[in-house]
C-alpha cells in the first residue's frame, strides 16, 4: 500500500503542472487586468503619465456609459436571437442522426457537423462578407432565384443584425447537435426500446424518456455558448467591423475598440471585469434552474 | 629650385583638396553600410502598391549593404496597435511606418527619431539626399510635428477624382464635373440610371468613414471639425452645409453605399457600375490591371472637384521613421534603408514597380509624366491642401472611432444631421478635455 505522504506527492505530481499553467495563463492575467481596471492605463500615456490609482473610476464610468449599455443590450439580443434558433436546429439534427439505418450517410454527417465548427472565427466572418455581398453574394443570387429582390445585407442595420446572426447558427447549431447527440447515445437502449412499445408519438419519448439525459448537454450549451457570444469578436469584426452605424457592435467588438484603438487598457479591463462577473452569475443561474442529475 | 619647392608644396595641397574633396562626394551606400553588414532591420508594412514596388527593389538594397529588411505585412486596420503594442514593449521594430494621423501620437511619446540626427552624420547621410524635393507638404504632413521633420514620405496619397471617360461621353459631358455642386446637380441625375450610379464615397465604419467620407465634405464646403479653440465646429453653418451635401449626394451612390470600404468603391468603377469615384492616387494601379479592372481605356483622372470654400482634396500618407527604441547600429541600418527607399535615385524604380514617390523631381521626367494619367493632377492637388486634413493628434483614433460610429448613423438615417453632430462635437470635446486641451496654456497643435 501507498502511504500517506506517497499518495499526496502522487496528488501534487498530477495536479500540479495544471495548477501552475492555470496559474500563469488564466489566474495572473485576470488579477492583473483587475489591477488595471483600478488605475488610469492609457497605453501610448503611460511614459508620461504612469499609471496613477483611480479607485473604482473606470467601474463608474462604463457603468454610465450609455455606449457600452447599448451593446450589452444588443449582445442579449443577439443571444436570444441565436441561442433558440441553434438549440431547435441543434436537436433536429441529433434526433434525425439518432434515426437507425443509412449508417454511411449518418456517419458522413457527423463528421461535416465538424466542419463549421473548426473554421476559424475570422474566417467565418468574411465567408459572411461574402454570402452577403449586395452585389455578386450568392445569398441574394438565391433569393433572386424565387424572383425576391436582392438587399443590401449588411449595409442595413437590422438585415447586417440577421446576417451575423445567421453565420453563428451556422457556424455553432452543429455544436449543438454534437452535444445532443452525446446526450441521446446515453438513453439505454433497453429503457427506449421499452418506450417505443408503449407510445407511438416520439413527442412524448422526448419528452420522458430522452429530455432528462439532454439536460446536463443543454445546460454545457448555455454555459459554453454564453460565454462564446459575450466574447465574440472576430467574426463580427471582419464582416461589419461593428457597423452599419452600431448594428453588430456586441460589447466584445465595443471593448476591442476602447483596449485596441483607444488604448485606454483601464477603462477596457474594467469592462472585462464586469464581463465576467455577468458570465460567472449567467452559468451559476443556468445550473440552479436547469441542471438535473440524471436519475436511473 | 625655390619654384620647385613652391610647386610641389602647390601640387600637394591640390591633392589633397581633391582627395578630401573626393572624398566628400564619393559617399557611397556601400562604404557606408560596411559596419552595419548583416544587421536585421524590421518593419511594418502593408498589403498596399507602395509596399509592393518596395520589397521589388529590396533585394538591391539587401546586396548592396549586407542589412536584411525583415518586413511584416500587417492589415491597416491592426497596424497602429501593432506598432503601439511594440513600442511600449520595447519590441523589437527599428523603422516606424507612421500614418499622417499617428504622427502626433508616435513623436509626442518619443517613439520616433528626429531625422536631424542622422542628416547631421556625415557617415550616414548621402549628401544627395536633397530634402527640399520631398513635396513640402507631404513632408509637413506626415513626416513633422510640430516643425521637427521625422520620418521620410513614403507611401504618397492625394485624394483624386477617377472617372469612366466613356460613361461621361455617353452622357454627353466632354469634362469631368469641375466642383462638388456640379458632380451633385449636373452630373448625377444624368448619370444615374437603373442599375447604373453617378458616384461612389466609400463610407465604411472606421477610418474609411471618418477619414474618406466625413472629412471629404468638410473643408470643400469651408466647415472643419474644430475651430481654433479646439471646439468642435461642426454646427457652423458650412460644415452642417458639408454634411448636408454628402446626405443629398446619396441619392446618386450605390445602395449599400455605408458598407463599401475602398475595396468596394474602386470596384465598382473598375466593373461600370458608378462613373466616378473619389479615391486615394495609390489605388490607380488596381485600376489599369486587366485582372481587376474592365475600364482601362476608359479611365481618366482629375484633381477632385472644388468646394465653394475652393479645393481641398483629401490628403494622406505614411513616412518612414527611425524608432528611438532601436539599438545604434539598428537606427543607422534603418536610417540607411529609409534614405535609400525614398532617394532622388531611386524615385523612378519606385514609380515603375507601382509605388508613389513623394520626391518632387521624379514627376518632371516627361517619361513618367506620359506613362501615369495621375500624375498631372496629384502633383497639382499637392500644390496646396490642408496638412491637417485630419488632426494629427494623439486624440485622432478615438475621435475617429466616434465619428465612424456617428457619422454612419447620419447617413443611414438613425440619426438626424443635426443630432448625429452634436452627438459627434459633445464626445469628441469629453475626449479633448481629458487630454487636457482646454487646460489654459495647453499647445493646440494638430
Amino acid at each position: 500500500m501507498y502511504s500517506r505522504r506517497e499518495k499526496r506527492l502522487a496528488l501534487l505530481g498530477f495536479l500540479g503542472p495544471a495548477v501552475l499553467t492555470l496559474l500563469a495563463i488564466g489566474i495572473y492575467p485576470l488579477l492583473f487586468a483587475f489591477w488595471n481596471s483600478l488605475h488610469r492605463f492609457i497605453l501610448p500615456r503611460v511614459p508620461r503619465e504612469g499609471t496613477p490609482w483611480v479607485g473604482i473610476d473606470n467601474y463608474v464610468a462604463v457603468l454610465t456609459d450609455p455606449s457600452f449599455q447599448q451593446s450589452l443590450g444588443r449582445t442579449f439580443s443577439f443571444l436570444l436571437t441565436v441561442l433558440p434558433i441553434q438549440i431547435v436546429l441543434g436537436l433536429g439534427i441529433a434526433l434525425l442522426l439518432h434515426q437507425p439505418g443509412a449508417s454511411l450517410l449518418r456517419v458522413l454527417t457527423r463528421l461535416s457537423l465538424v466542419v463549421p465548427m473548426a473554421t476559424t472565427y475570422a474566417v467565418v466572418g468574411l465567408i459572411g462578407r461574402l454570402l452577403f455581398n449586395g452585389d455578386f453574394g450568392v445569398v441574394n443570387w438565391f433569393l433572386g432565384l424565387f424572383g425576391i429582390a436582392g438587399v443590401n445585407w449588411l449595409a442595413h442595420p437590422t438585415f447586417a443584425f440577421a446576417a451575423v446572426a445567421a453565420m453563428d447558427v451556422w457556424q455553432w447549431s452543429p455544436f449543438c447537435a454534437l452535444v445532443f447527440l452525446a446526450g441521446l447515445t446515453m438513453v439505454p437502449v433497453e429503457v427506449e426500446e421499452a418506450a417505443q412499445l408503449e407510445t407511438t408519438r416520439w413527442t412524448a419519448i422526448l419528452r420522458h424518456v430522452q429530455l432528462p439525459f439532454l439536460i446536463p448537454g443543454l445546460t454545457a450549451i448555455l454555459i459554453l455558448r454564453t460565454a462564446d457570444i459575450l466574447k465574440m469578436f472576430d467574426s463580427v469584426f471582419t464582416m461589419t467591423r461593428g457597423g452599419p452605424g452600431a448594428a453588430t457592435e456586441l460589447i466584445s467588438v465595443y471593448i476591442q475598440r476602447i483596449g485596441f484603438r483607444v488604448f485606454d487598457q483601464g477603462m477596457a479591463s474594467a469592462q472585462a471585469v464586469i464581463i465576467l462577473v455577468l458570465t460567472i452569475i449567467l452559468s451559476r443561474l443556468y445550473i440552479r434552474v436547469i441542471y438535473r442529475e440524471i436519475e436511473q | 629650385m625655390a619654384y620647385r619647392k613652391e610647386l610641389g608644396v602647390a601640387f600637394a595641397a591640390l591633392a589633397t583638396a581633391l582627395l578630401a574633396g573626393g572624398g566628400a562626394s564619393a559617399w557611397t551606400l556601400e562604404e557606408a553600410a560596411k559596419p552595419y553588414a548583416g544587421t536585421e532591420i524590421n518593419v511594418v508594412f502593408l498589403d498596399r502598391p507602395g509596399y509592393r514596388a518596395a520589397i521589388k527593389m529590396l533585394p538591391d538594397f539587401e546586396k548592396k549593404t549586407g542589412i536584411k529588411v525583415k518586413y511584416d505585412i500587417v492589415p491597416y486596420e491592426n497596424s497602429r496597435e501593432r506598432q503601439v503594442l511594440d513600442f511600449t514593449a520595447k519590441g523589437d521594430l527599428d523603422i516606424a511606418l507612421v500614418d499622417l494621423v499617428w504622427m502626433g501620437e508616435f513623436a509626442e511619446s518619443g517613439w520616433i527619431v528626429p531625422m536631424d540626427t542622422f542628416l547631421k552624420d556625415p557617415k550616414l547621410a548621402d549628401p544627395n539626399f536633397d530634402k527640399p524635393d520631398l513635396f513640402p507638404l507631404l513632408l509637413e504632413a506626415f513626416g513633422s510635428w510640430n516643425g521637427v521633420a521625422y520620418g521620410v514620405p513614403f507611401d504618397n496619397y492625394s485624394g483624386l477624382l477617377f472617372y469612366n471617360r466613356c460613361m461621361l461621353d455617353k452622357a454627353g459631358f466632354k469634362e469631368p464635373p469641375k466642383t462638388w455642386t456640379e458632380l451633385k446637380d449636373v452630373f448625377g441625375p444624368k448619370l444615374t440610371s437603373g442599375d447604373q450610379q453617378a458616384f461612389a464615397l466609400q463610407s465604411r465604419r472606421g477610418e474609411t468613414q471618418s477619414a474618406d467620407s466625413f472629412m471629404r465634405v468638410l473643408w470643400p464646403f469651408g466647415g472643419s471639425l474644430l475651430d481654433d479653440k479646439f471646439r468642435s465646429n461642426l454646427m457652423s453653418q458650412e460644415s452642417q452645409a458639408g454634411l448636408q451635401f454628402r446626405q443629398d449626394l446619396m441619392k446618386y451612390m450605390p445602395q449599400g453605399i455605408v458598407d463599401y470600404d475602398h475595396a468596394e468603391a474602386v470596384n465598382a468603377l473598375a466593373q461600370g457600375k458608378v462613373a466616378m469615384i473619389t479615391e486615394w492616387s495609390a489605388f490607380y494601379g488596381t485600376l489599369v490591371d486587366p485582372a481587376s479592372s474592365k475600364i482601362i481605356d476608359c479611365l481618366e483622372v482629375a484633381p477632385e472637384p472644388a468646394g465653394p470654400a475652393g479645393r481641398k482634396p483629401a490628403l494622406g500618407g505614411f513616412s518612414l521613421a527611425v524608432t528611438s527604441q532601436a539599438s545604434d547600429k539598428e537606427k543607422a541600418a534603418a536610417w540607411l534603408f529609409i534614405q535609400w527607399v525614398t532617394a532622388k535615385e531611386n524615385a523612378k524604380t519606385y514609380v515603375e514597380n507601382g509605388g508613389v514617390s513623394g520626391r518632387q523631381s521624379v514627376y518632371k521626367d516627361p517619361q513618367i509624366a506620359a506613362k501615369y494619367k495621375f500624375v498631372k493632377p496629384m502633383v497639382e492637388s499637392w500644390q496646396a491642401g490642408v496638412p491637417h486634413f485630419r488632426p494629427r493628434f494623439p486624440e485622432w483614433p478615438e475621435i475617429s472611432e466616434v465619428i465612424g460610429e456617428w457619422g454612419t448613423k447620419i447617413m443611414l438615417g438613425t440619426a438626424s444631421l443635426q443630432e448625429g453632430s452634436k452627438e459627434i462635437g459633445q464626445r469628441m470635446e469629453s475626449v479633448l478635455e481629458r487630454a487636457g486641451y482646454y487646460k489654459p496654456g495647453a499647445k493646440l497643435l494638430q
